[in-house]
């Protein structure tokens, strides 16, 4: 079978029309808009590589929304304010307006690779389970701060944050009490990786005593404590009382080095040891390729794609910058084999039919803004995908686990909730006074020839699916659109409704076709391919 | 499934391609085994309940005849001695399991002692792996032990599927996401439902054929999700409408998740779901810290999971016997290892290896299979439980005592040498089958094959032919014709270039003659 037809990283320089910016944007932020792929096809792949790589100003911190929770005044921050445990629910308040605030941030990102980026590095150096938003967002500040960053700093910084130090039990890995939690996933999933059993506890990358060794270079660290009642950010401490003073002997996997007297910069040293493994920059690299393009790692894509890519991380010392970029450029990326063969994960599809769907979330009332931001970022839930709880250390299993990958995000179940959660957003919900709801209208008013019901159907399909549509299928949509009517009757109805936009009558009738017309689009499988 | 169905969906579906497109009938070779399983006839249903995390084994079936041993080298969270529930002379339960040991009590529970595997994988991961794809510790296979049984019955699944002759769905999985353990070569063969109305119908218009692609592959794949969600959605409603649950013993909603999976698995049973594999699952046993409270080691989050375990497998065989379905089903639990003996200082326990595993059921062998687990004189801190008995062997008999396969099918879906386990018999409605210990010791592997493919067997001496036979039942080469001195043996053969598909041997010597079935990619 035909799988890709070009492995070459030679910059693409093939048509570019829709079909090839949208799966660029597709791939690269959440649901680009019809505007941003009219951008993109406007720009050519040079400049819009350039707009979705360039550092973009942090979002602003999030806010209290929930005035009797905190003692932080409404519409201020509290991400470097002490907690007052006299405050009921402040907690969780917190914690609610972290991930609105969230979900406010990958909806309104401009055409940026950031976000999915900072995803990347989550389902990576996956923490979960954190209690206090102040190390969530500590976390976060992380990773967003550094999206195209050092691969080496950032497995610098994640081994000494308290979010991670919580989480694998760093915390409490001391030299009379050893936990190797945090040691074993360092190798095996957050840096070299494990390699097949060559031998007992010999997983060719490292051994079971690297493991046991690593955990001893690492004794002493810890968080300050959820909750604390001082200014300021939480920040990580060494006590170096707790440290495992002696010789620590790694195995002849990392060349039999030893680390012994560096106190709080024994863990920076050991990382620089283990970046010195070349499998480093590979495991990384197939992990890269995971996100960005497809699952499947075969001898070639091995050979002509990870190889290569290793060797320019390398070259950039760990940079991630020139290695992704690469990768998006090349013509293997934008192999129209490549197009759709991802399937969408949960906070890729909720996110993208808000924005694809043209769908009004903004609101001037901050509190109801976030709200409404919560609605949002509880959806990927029933998905079975949730922003700040990956299931395991391993991250999500569509990028890992053989032989399903992506496929595990759909099942019978997901694929019902994916087509409910659509029709909702389509027809429209009230969320207090305000409206969640398609903006169908808007979304043609860009349409050319949008009159001509085949030409709306084939433009809707060139943005909303990877491969537009068939003929057959635009002939069952068109049957959707106007119910065994003659072509001519969509445009008598839609230009009455343009000439006489105030008419409320014209207006619901034009609309409800085109709600039906958007929910036959979602109910086809194609919709849910990136 | 109609043949002719058959190919009509395989036109444009790439997935049936391996097993469909070579004109292997295996149906109409096969021995009757599958089709019992999978028919109306066959009614007995098997539930797996994973343990995710790696369970401590030594403080859920404590050794009491090792208690001051693991006092020494667990103080600090071993369960008291005149806390733990006692179920033998040597072995107890933990506090929170009294559901449990009821049923010990009353015969429908077997402990199978030091289950693991050979060369234990300390990843959660790589281990988890081990256990559902029922392969050894150095081989990678992505399949999964039920799925590769399903294959043999269901050739070309998911395509036509569901039909008259398998309506409902072929497994079952309670949760987020299909069990990998029913991962089949081409197809996944479990449906993931959260309750029994939670599937619904999606309309719209499928059109064209997918592309030779990953893009077509992948998109062909939702294609037949969508196609069976909208088949299995009205069969689960139905069945649930059917259903009942009598037990007053369930916990409340939403207090207990696996007690809330089982009682709609008990539902679907009693509501006449002809499903005859469930799989549910627990999670949180990866308990490197707090597994027990300092200030009382009888509770903690261990106790916490423990409890939850006990209650819901009393309240589902409470209400399978009170709903008259006590003889029909077997529950068997499973997590990827056990953990260290030596407790560490976070009041926790680090990844281990072997643990026992409990065998749930009204047709149970009561009691314990296997010995106290061995805590050696120079036990160290990196030590798990020793593995005695290989889980591969749990499953196997589980299969063939339970499920109906013949031990040929067993040593096919696992390429391993097997041996049967008396775990499950009572209610045998069949005379128990006889295990003779002088059966010919013959697998292959890898199974599935892409180009090499091994043979092992044994010989009292003389001429050994093996021979390769396709799905009409045609001899197609000799794989070996040779003389070999008395012992074991393990050959490599020569298998000219084959469309993939299933086939079969037959391994001939002077004292026995063995067939098998293989499949190749």
């Amino acid at each position: 079978m035909a799988g890709f037809s070009t492995f070459s990283l030679a910059p693409y320089s093939g048509e570019w029309n829709i079909k090839q910016a949208a799966h660029l944007l597709r791939r690269t932020m959440y649901g680009p808009t019809q505007a941003d792929i009219d951008q993109a096809v406007d720009q050519g792949l040079d400049e819009t590589i350039q707009v979705l790589f360039k550092i973009t100003e942090l979002p602003d911190p999030p806010l209290v929304f929930r005035a009797e929770a905190d003692t932080v005044p409404l519409g201020e921050t509290w991400v470097n304010q002490p907690y007052d445990r006299a405050v009921d629910n402040q907690v969780g308040s917190r914690l609610a307006s972290l991930r609105a605030w969230n979900s406010g941030v990958l909806l309104n990102q401009g055409m940026s690779i950031r976000e999915k980026m900072v995803l990347f590095w989550r389902n990576h150096f996956v923490t979960s389970d954190i209690r206090d938003a102040t190390y969530v967002y500590q976390n976060l500040t992380l990773y967003r701060e550094n999206f195209l960053g050092n691969f080496r700093q950032l497995a610098k910084d994640s081994t000494v944050n308290p979010a991670m130090l919580r989480y694998l039990n760093g915390s409490q890995n001391t030299n009379f009490r050893p936990n190797e939690n945090y040691a074993r996933e360092l190798l095996e999933l957050f840096t070299i990786g494990k390699g097949l059993q060559v031998g007992e506890g010999d997983y060719t990358n490292y051994t079971e005593q690297d493991v046991a060794e690593v955990a001893r270079v690492l004794t002493g660290w810890r968080d300050i404590g959820y909750f604390q009642r001082g200014e300021g950010m939480v920040q990580p401490f060494f006590r170096s009382f707790a440290h495992d003073t002696g010789e620590k002997q790694l195995s002849h996997r990392f060349g039999n080095a030893t680390i012994q007297n560096m106190g709080d910069q024994e863990y920076s040293h050991l990382i620089d040891l283990i970046f010195q493994q070349d499998e480093v920059s590979r495991f990384i690299t197939r992990k890269i390729y995971r996100w960005f393009v497809y699952y499947e790692i075969d001898e070639q894509i091995e050979l002509e794609i990870i190889e290569p890519l290793s060797q320019i991380l390398r070259d950039a010392d760990y940079e991630m910058g020139t290695m992704v970029e690469t990768l998006l450029r090349s013509e293997h990326f934008h192999d129209n084999y490549a197009i759709g063969a991802m399937i969408k994960n949960p906070i890729d599809f909720v996110i993208g039919q808000f924005r694809e769907f043209s769908v009004d979330l903004e609101n001037d009332d901050h509190q109801l803004q976030y709200r409404l931001w919560l609605q949002l970022a509880r959806l990927p839930q029933p998905l079975e995908m949730s922003y700040f709880d990956p299931p395991s250390v391993a991250g999500w299993k569509a990028y890992y686990q053989e032989p399903l990958y992506y496929r595990t995000w759909i099942n019978s179940s997901t694929l019902s909730f994916r087509y409910l959660m659509n029709q909702i957003v389509i027809n429209g919900v009230q969320v207090r006074d305000h409206e969640i709801k398609a903006r169908v209208l808007e979304m043609i008013e860009t349409i050319e020839e949008a009159e001509d019901p085949n030409k709306l159907i084939e433009s809707l399909a060139q943005y909303l699916l990877p491969h537009g549509v068939t003929e057959q299928q635009r002939d069952d949509l068109k049957a959707v659109l106007i119910p065994g009517l003659p072509d001519y009757e969509w445009g008598v109805e839609y230009q009455e409704y343009l000439f006489n936009p105030e008419d409320e009558e014209l207006k619901a009738g034009v609309e409800n076709r085109l709600q039906a017309l958007l929910t036959s689009f979602v109910s086809l499988p194609e919709y849910q391919l990136s | 499934m109609k043949r002719r169905d058959f190919l009509k969906a395989s036109q444009s579906s790439i997935l049936a391609l391996p097993l469909a497109l070579n004109g292997i009938n295996i149906g109409a070779f096969h021995n009757s085994v599958f089709d019992d399983i999978l028919s109306a006839e066959g009614d007995r249903v098997f539930v797996l309940i994973q343990l995710n995390g790696g369970n401590d084994g030594l403080n859920t079936i404590i050794p009491l005849d090792r208690y001051d041993r693991l006092m020494d080298l667990r103080s600090n969270i071993m369960i008291p001695e005149q806390s733990v529930l006692s179920l033998t002379d040597t072995l107890g339960l933990h506090p929170a399991m009294s559901g449990i040991k009821n049923l010990f009590d009353q015969g429908q529970v077997n402990v199978v002692q030091n289950v693991g595997y050979e060369n234990q994988n300390r990843s959660h991961f790589r281990s988890t792996d081990i256990w559902k794809s029922g392969s050894q510790a150095t081989e990678v296979i992505s399949s999964g032990w039920l799925g590769r049984f399903f294959d043999f019955g269901h050739p070309g699944y998911p395509n036509g599927y569901p039909n008259s002759d398998s309506p409902h769905p072929i497994a079952i999985t309670l949760g987020p996401s299909v069990s990998e353990t029913c991962q089949g070569l081409a197809a996944n063969f479990s449906v993931a439902i959260r309750s029994a109305d939670s599937l619904v119908e999606i309309p719209g218009m499928d059109s064209g054929d997918t592309p030779d692609s990953h893009y077509g592959q992948e998109l062909l794949f939702v294609r037949q999700i969508k196609e069976q969600t909208n088949q299995y959605a009205e069969i689960l409603v139905e069945a649930a409408e059917k259903g009942e649950n009598k037990s007053q013993l369930y916990p409340d909603p939403n207090t207990n998740n696996l007690a809330d999976q089982l009682k709609i698995v008990a539902s679907l049973i009693a509501g006449g779901l002809q499903t005859r594999i469930y799989v549910v699952n627990i999670n949180g046993f990866d308990t490197h810290a707090s597994q027990v409270d300092e200030s009382d080691t009888t509770s903690g989050e261990h106790a916490v999971l423990l409890g939850w375990l006990s209650e819901a497998v009393a309240a589902f065989m409470d209400d399978l016997k009170e709903l008259g379905l006590g003889e029909r089903v077997l529950l068997a639990s499973q997590s990827e290892f056990g953990r260290k003996i030596i407790s560490n200082g976070s009041l926790g326990t680090d990844h281990g290896d072997a643990a026992p595993l409990l065998v749930f059921g009204q047709c149970v062998t009561a009691g314990v299979t296997g010995d106290s687990p061995d805590i050696p004189e120079d036990v160290s801190t990196p030590d798990g439980v020793e593995m005695k008995i290989d889980f591969k062997n749990v499953f196997g008999s589980i299969l063939i005592d339970w499920l109906g396969a013949s031990e040929a099918e067993v040593r096919s879906v696992f390429t391993h040498d097997f041996q049967h386990l008396p775990i499950v018999n009572a209610c045998q409605a069949t005379p128990t089958r006889e295990f003779d210990q002088q059966l010919p010791q013959v697998y292959t592997h890898p199974n599935p094959f892409f180009e090499n493919l091994q043979v092992d067997f044994s010989t009292s001496g003389g001429p050994v032919q093996m021979i390769l036979i396709d799905g009409q039942g045609r001899t197609l080469t000799t794989l070996l014709d040779a003389n070999f001195p008395a012992g074991k043996h393990q050959v490599d053969l020569s298998v000219p270039e084959l469309p993939p598909g299933s086939y079969f041997y037959r391994l001939e010597t002077d004292q026995y003659q063995h067939s098998g079935s293989l499949i190749h990619l």
